[in-house]
């Protein structure tokens, strides 16, 4: 695994849910929306997604880690093709929700 | 689809009952990717200390064939990798800002339309393991070295391992492989790595004990240059001074001279090998005058320069010795113990510690192995060890 050059590591955030993702709409989930993420004034991190509302809360994270996206086949050597994985970010921090999320209920809505 | 305005943001969190005056001004439009669900990325997590390496710019290297567990190694240190399955799902986002980051930056823009670059349900843990040195002993045998003048070696043969094969094809750090490949005497011969097949290896320690003998030499102050002008028309030069850095610790007097202090131990311990290959099992009393009479003269031969290699049967009448070499042994823990036992069904602490020692992890004990792997019992006031399940 190598790291990507000079620079350093670009750093991204995790973002861990319950339950699943599944794609609304029948194109799959490539564009489609998750949600808006707020943040509170004291820093909790508020997801809309759908029709709820998750309230969770930023973990620095005690053993951070590297993502890594695949490369395909390297040069075969004498134990044969090596899969050469590249590590392209390094992840520090995660967004937890985990409290059952509140549904939100629909006005009927205004006329616009 | 079209990427949310912020009159859409602002609808969704009247929806939902938000007080936009309760919340920081920036907003993340989360959405996925174009690569989102492809699978390409997958999440590593990082023992304490790979994370600086990366950052400093360091590779990790992730090693295994088909048949075998893959193996994490960083330069000096190899892990175990294993999948671990979360409930949760884990979605990586690219580029998405922390609170801390937020109020930091007053410029940041209103909406930050965030792309999920993949997600997954699952990660690989790593867990410091051993490194699976035994196959790399297992390669150098396949083809070993036996002197200049061998026929084998004229032939072309593909058992030869240079430095890169050996990190190809060993699960272990190239520190943990150059060391171990140190501990097991190899040499380079002409950009290969080899072991001296044994009986070659005698040949040449032979060699330098007799020479040592005829000149009257301390056993402690071997001088190079001699050994060299005197043996050199024997065998390769290079060779010999292999055989000297194995069986020698080398250091340079104040004049510039090398000489080698000569491992009593060590010495012993190969003849004692050579006696005791020839036969499946010698009578013990024998067996040590002859051995006595074999090492060079000034040292001794005991038996606790054995360890690992052969074992004493003390309930045989007379008493005997057979060998047992522990690099023969299984290399992961339950195929060891069960080796172990299926050849002595109780085995005293002393007696097998030479044979567990390898499989101590960083800051395990032999006593925390035992507990772990065998059940204890008194034998004649004795503490023994025995398996823990039927051995067949």
């Amino acid at each position: 695994i190598h790291s990507e050059g000079a620079g350093g590591l670009a750093q991204w955030v995790l973002v861990e849910l319950q339950g699943e993702v599944e794609p609304r709409q029948s194109g799959g989930l490539a564009g489609s929306l998750l949600g808006d993420l707020h943040y509170t004034r004291e820093g909790v991190p508020v997801l809309i997604v759908g029709h709820h509302i998750l309230y969770g809360k930023v973990v620095q994270l005690e053993k951070p880690f590297a993502v890594l996206v695949k490369r395909g086949a390297g040069e075969p050597g004498p134990a044969g093709p090596h899969m050469h994985y590249t590590v392209t970010a390094l992840i520090k921090t995660k967004l937890l929700f985990k409290t059952r999320p509140k549904p939100i209920i629909t006005n009927v809505p205004k006329k616009a | 689809g079209a990427m949310r305005s912020r009159a859409e943001v602002d609808a969704t969190l009247q929806t939902a009952k938000l007080n936009p005056a309760e919340l920081l001004p920036a907003v993340h439009c989360l959405s996925f990717g174009p690569q989102a669900g492809a699978g390409d990325c997958c999440l590593l997590q990082l023992e304490p200390g790979l994370c600086a390496e990366l950052e400093a710019g360091r590779s990790l290297v992730i090693r295994g064939e088909k048949d075998e567990q893959a193996v994490l190694c960083s330069k000096d240190k190899s892990y175990d990798m294993k999948i671990a399955d979360t409930s949760n799902m884990l979605l990586f986002i690219p580029g998405c800002k922390t609170p801390e980051e937020l109020k930091a930056d007053q410029a940041s823009c209103d909406i930050i339309h965030s792309q999920i670059a993949g997600f997954s349900n699952n990660y690989w843990e790593l867990r410091r393991c051993r490194p699976k040195l035994k196959k790399l002993r297992k390669l150098l045998m396949e083809d070993p070295y036996e002197g200049p003048d061998s026929r084998k070696d004229q032939t072309l043969t593909f058992s030869k391992y240079t430095t890169e094969d050996l990190l190809s094809l060993i699960q272990a750090s190239e520190e943990e492989i150059l060391h171990q490949l140190q501990v097991i005497d190899a040499c380079k011969i002409e950009g290969y790595w080899r072991i001296l097949e044994f009986d070659y290896e005698m040949k040449l320690l032979n060699h330098v004990t007799q020479l040592i003998d005829s000149e009257s030499w301390s056993l402690s102050k071997v001088p190079l240059r001699t050994c060299l002008e005197e043996l050199g028309s024997l065998e390769p030069r290079e060779m010999i001074e292999h055989i000297l850095l194995s069986y020698g610790r080398k250091y340079i007097d104040d004049a510039g001279e090398v000489y080698f202090e000569m491992h009593e131990d060590k010495i012993c311990r190969a003849i004692a090998q050579m006696l005791l290959q020839n036969a499946v099992k010698f009578n013990l009393s024998e067996f040590q005058e002859v051995w006595q009479q074999s090492v060079p003269e000034g040292m001794t031969a005991r038996l606790d320069q054995l360890k690992g290699l052969a074992l004493v049967d003390k309930t045989s009448r007379p008493e005997t010795i057979f060998l047992l070499k522990v690099e023969d042994l299984p290399e992961d823990n339950q195929e060891r113990f069960n080796s172990l036992f299926s050849i002595r069904a109780k085995w005293t602490e002393v007696d097998i510690t030479p044979y567990i020692q390898d499989l101590c992890a960083e800051k395990q004990t032999v006593g925390a192995l035992l507990t772990k792997y065998a059940r204890s019992s008194m034998q004649n006031g004795v503490k023994v060890y025995n398996s823990r399940r039927p051995i067949s």
